[in-house]
């Protein structure tokens, strides 16, 4: 199965927030009574109900301010935090590249929504003791095992998400930047080819990463030491210690009676 | 009486009840917490709903096991206190122990052993890896519970890591503790002083000879 990904422009959206409403409207999540932050963005932030949202930046260039524009969702990354802490396997890979979601596996411990290094999981609390269950973007799974685009790329009336498969997608997102840079863009970049094994939500930037939020080398940091060898660990240092309590109680028991008698 | 005589009072209702409230409040803590960290577990019981009852059981077996020193200070004050000074205090005699014990343990030769006190080296050895790890697993559990979100993502990080470190030393030195005290052939009377308080004198006398002495000499 090719790895799919979406390349989203950020110089050919216009905020239009199509995406969002399209996700709201796909994965049958309800409207949000919302704040005004004193700026374009609505709402302010991810929910449990909120998927996909588009985040507002004012990059000051001295003469001009450059109104910049992102639709902030899981970046679907390759080699994913949240999949090497999620305990469950709720969180998982899916052959076509993106990082699919069970809801009915999660079991509501919220390590996703710690180890993610572009904070996007978020925990729907249902109480203190512990109940809960992560949401997050799914890359409309059920869309894209069927063969459909996902909603956000269907919406998008402007071209600035695209979908298809990632070498495509990576082949049309370098054509892009050296477009752009030939059209005074100097700092265009794409973003994600190689990050966390390399992103299944690819970015053509105007402006470098930081302008836009984006960590510029995140890594999984604890996340990635913590599931392989800790594990290992466990199983090593607890089954080697058993292993040498049976040996000592094997031997314990014979001569000790051999020097009772 | 004369049955009474052959027999000493080494732990207090309080020291008893703080060990056994902490062995149940263990048991459930590392059966639940092994369905969320060992794979096979996680993936098959620890799922879904039966993931959230997990984890529901689990925060109810920590409360227990936070009770348990506070109502060991409360029960018992002096006998807390002096455990603690008798986990810190550490000599020569405790190099000598580590010498003398694999022939003692494995082939019940007790000849280069020196005197133990109240409790030997290895009991004062797995006390303190208790309290260490009873400290960071409160600490980074009550951050797990209420930090979410709360403190910063590096502590909720560590956290989660060190919980796990602290499983990992504790269950090893769980199983150890269980084989001396209950399994192993020599130390048969370990046991019942921990469920009835009364320990053979022939045994303390035996097995902690520098405390037999402060015993007899009115010390302790």
């Amino acid at each position: 199965m090719a790895v799919m990904a979406m390349l989203i422009d950020v110089s050919k959206c216009t905020a239009c927030r199509a995406c969002q409403v399209a996700c709201k409207a796909w994965n049958d999540l309800p409207g949000e009574i919302t704040v005004c932050a004193g700026c374009y963005d609505n709402p302010p932030d991810l929910s449990p109900d909120t998927w996909n949202r588009i985040a507002f930046w004012e990059i000051d260039e001295g003469e001009r301010l450059h109104w910049a524009f992102r639709p902030v969702r899981c970046m679907h990354c390759a080699d994913a935090p949240c999949v090497r802490v999620c305990p469950t396997g709720a969180l998982h890979k899916n052959p076509m590249g993106f990082t699919a979601y069970d809801e009915s596996l999660c079991n509501g411990c919220g390590y996703c929504t710690q180890f993610c290094p572009f904070d996007i999981p978020r925990l729907k609390d249902v109480n203190r003791w512990g109940q809960g269950k992560a949401t997050k973007c799914t890359f409309c799974q059920d869309r894209a095992t069927n063969g459909l685009v996902p909603a956000c790329a269907n919406a998008c009336h402007t071209g600035a998400i695209q979908y298809g498969t990632r070498l495509d997608m990576l082949t049309a997102g370098r054509e892009r930047v050296t477009v752009l840079q030939s059209r005074g863009y100097a700092e265009a970049n794409l973003y994600g080819e190689n990050i966390l094994g390399g992103l299944g939500m690819l970015y053509v930037l105007t402006h470098p990463p930081s302008a836009f939020d984006l960590p510029e080398n995140p890594s999984g940091g604890l996340a990635t030491a913590w599931q392989p060898w800790i594990q290992a660990l466990g199983g090593v240092a607890v089954g080697a210690t058993a292993l040498g309590l049976v040996l000592n109680w094997l031997i314990a028991r014979k001569s000790i009676k051999a020097e009772e008698a | 009486m004369a049955e009474k005589r052959k027999e000493l009072y080494v732990f207090s209702v309080g020291q008893r009840f703080a060990h056994w409230l902490h062995t149940a409040a263990f048991v459930v803590l590392m059966i639940t917490g092994a369905m969320l960290y060992i794979p096979w577990f996680s993936q098959s019981i620890a799922r879904g709903d039966g993931g959230n009852m997990v984890r529901l059981v689990h925060r109810i077996g920590a409360i227990a096991f936070i009770l348990v020193p506070i109502l060991y200070v409360v029960l018992d004050l002096k006998g807390f206190l002096a455990d603690m000074k008798r986990i810190l205090t550490w000599s020569k005699e405790d190099l000598g122990w580590a010498k003398a014990a694999p022939a003692y343990y494995f082939m019940g030769d007790d000849k280069a052993m020196p005197p133990q006190d109240k409790f030997n080296t290895g009991q004062k050895l797995f006390y303190l890896v208790v309290a260490v790890c009873m400290i960071l697993f409160i600490v980074t559990g009550l951050v797990m519970w209420f930090g979410r979100g709360v403190v910063p993502v590096w502590m909720f990080q560590w956290s989660v890591f060190l919980h796990d470190l602290s499983t990992i030393a504790y269950a090893a030195f769980f199983l150890v503790h269980f084989m001396l005290s209950v399994v192993h052939p020599l130390m048969k009377g370990a046991l019942n002083g921990m469920i009835f308080g009364w320990m053979p004198e022939e045994y303390v006398k035996h097995h902690h000879a520098k405390y037999y002495q402060k015993l007899q000499s009115g010390k302790e």
